[in-house]
């Protein structure tokens, strides 16, 4: 049961209009939030595709700089190989004339 | 969801399904009525308010029926109207005592006295003004303050108790000064 004193707090704090304003302003900001939301998606994508792109780009040429890099391993092997085989067969040679003095 | 429609002009007429303009207009006052008698600065409490309603637009799908809007409204306004007081410690807190005695010159008695327990309710410190408002201003229990507030039922009372003991000293005293 309330008393006098809590009738008239009561009447204190009754309710109170905004501004007539209020409500298009509160709507005019939602229209913004969605604009900064729709923005911020897009640009989020759009970071999302370029880091995507970035990644298969780099794996890419990171596979390309391994088979170049094989290759030319394979290409300076068969280079040693070609000059040992030249060197073996000089040191036969050499050694043949060794043996023959 | 943010990508949602905010409502058409229509609602008032159309009993349809809920929109965020309806709702914005059917709960307007109270929000910002709360953030008002809280603040006692109607641009602070229109910016509060407007806070409120765009964090309820974020989650608008998730608030299923006009209770739960209601209740949610309530909690997210009392919290933010104490975080923006907190925000605000720079400006000087006004104490109690510092309150002015409005001038009763050419005032109805009725419209002096609701000045005066305006200033009074406005001086408590946060958490029991915020009671005061939820309590005289929203009509809810205090088991209802106490789930908006998140704090125990006993502090809830304890908060009113003392601030109704506190407003009836101060006015009995003002009324005192006055005659």
């Amino acid at each position: 049961m309330m008393d006098d004193l809590e009738k008239q707090i009561k009447e204190a704090l009754a309710k109170k209009e905004p501004s007539p304003f209020f409500e298009a302003r509160v709507l005019g900001a939602v229209k913004r939030q969605q604009k900064e939301h729709r923005a911020s998606s897009r640009l989020w994508w759009a970071s999302a595709m370029a880091a995507m792109l970035l990644a298969i780009t780099g794996s890419v040429w990171q596979h390309e700089r391994n088979v170049r890099e094989e290759a030319a391993g394979k290409e300076a092997k068969a280079r040693l190989e070609l000059a040992l085989k030249i060197t073996s067969v000089k040191l036969q040679r050499i050694s043949r004339k060794v043996e023959g003095i | 969801m943010p990508g949602q429609a905010v409502g058409t002009e229509t609602d008032a007429d159309n009993p349809g399904p809920r929109t965020f303009a309806g709702v914005l207009r059917a709960q307007q006052s109270m929000v910002f009525s709360i953030a008002y008698h809280f603040l006692r600065d109607r641009s602070a409490a229109e910016e509060v308010a407007q806070d409120v309603f765009l964090q309820l637009h974020r989650r608008f799908e998730d608030l299923k029926s006009d209770e739960h809007i209601s209740y949610w409204l309530r909690k997210v306004a009392s919290h933010r109207c104490i975080d923006y007081v907190r925000k605000q410690k720079s400006q000087a807190a006004v104490r109690l005592d510092d309150v002015p005695t409005p001038s009763v010159d050419g005032e109805p008695q009725d419209h002096f006295l609701n000045r005066r327990l305006q200033s009074l309710i406005g001086s408590l410190p946060e958490k029991p003004r915020m009671v005061m408002i939820l309590r005289y201003q929203e009509d809810l229990m205090p088991e209802e303050i106490a789930s908006v507030m998140d704090m125990p039922v006993r502090t809830v009372k304890s908060h009113l108790q003392r601030s109704l003991a506190m407003l009836r000293e101060k006015i009995d005293r003002s009324m005192g000064e006055i005659r």
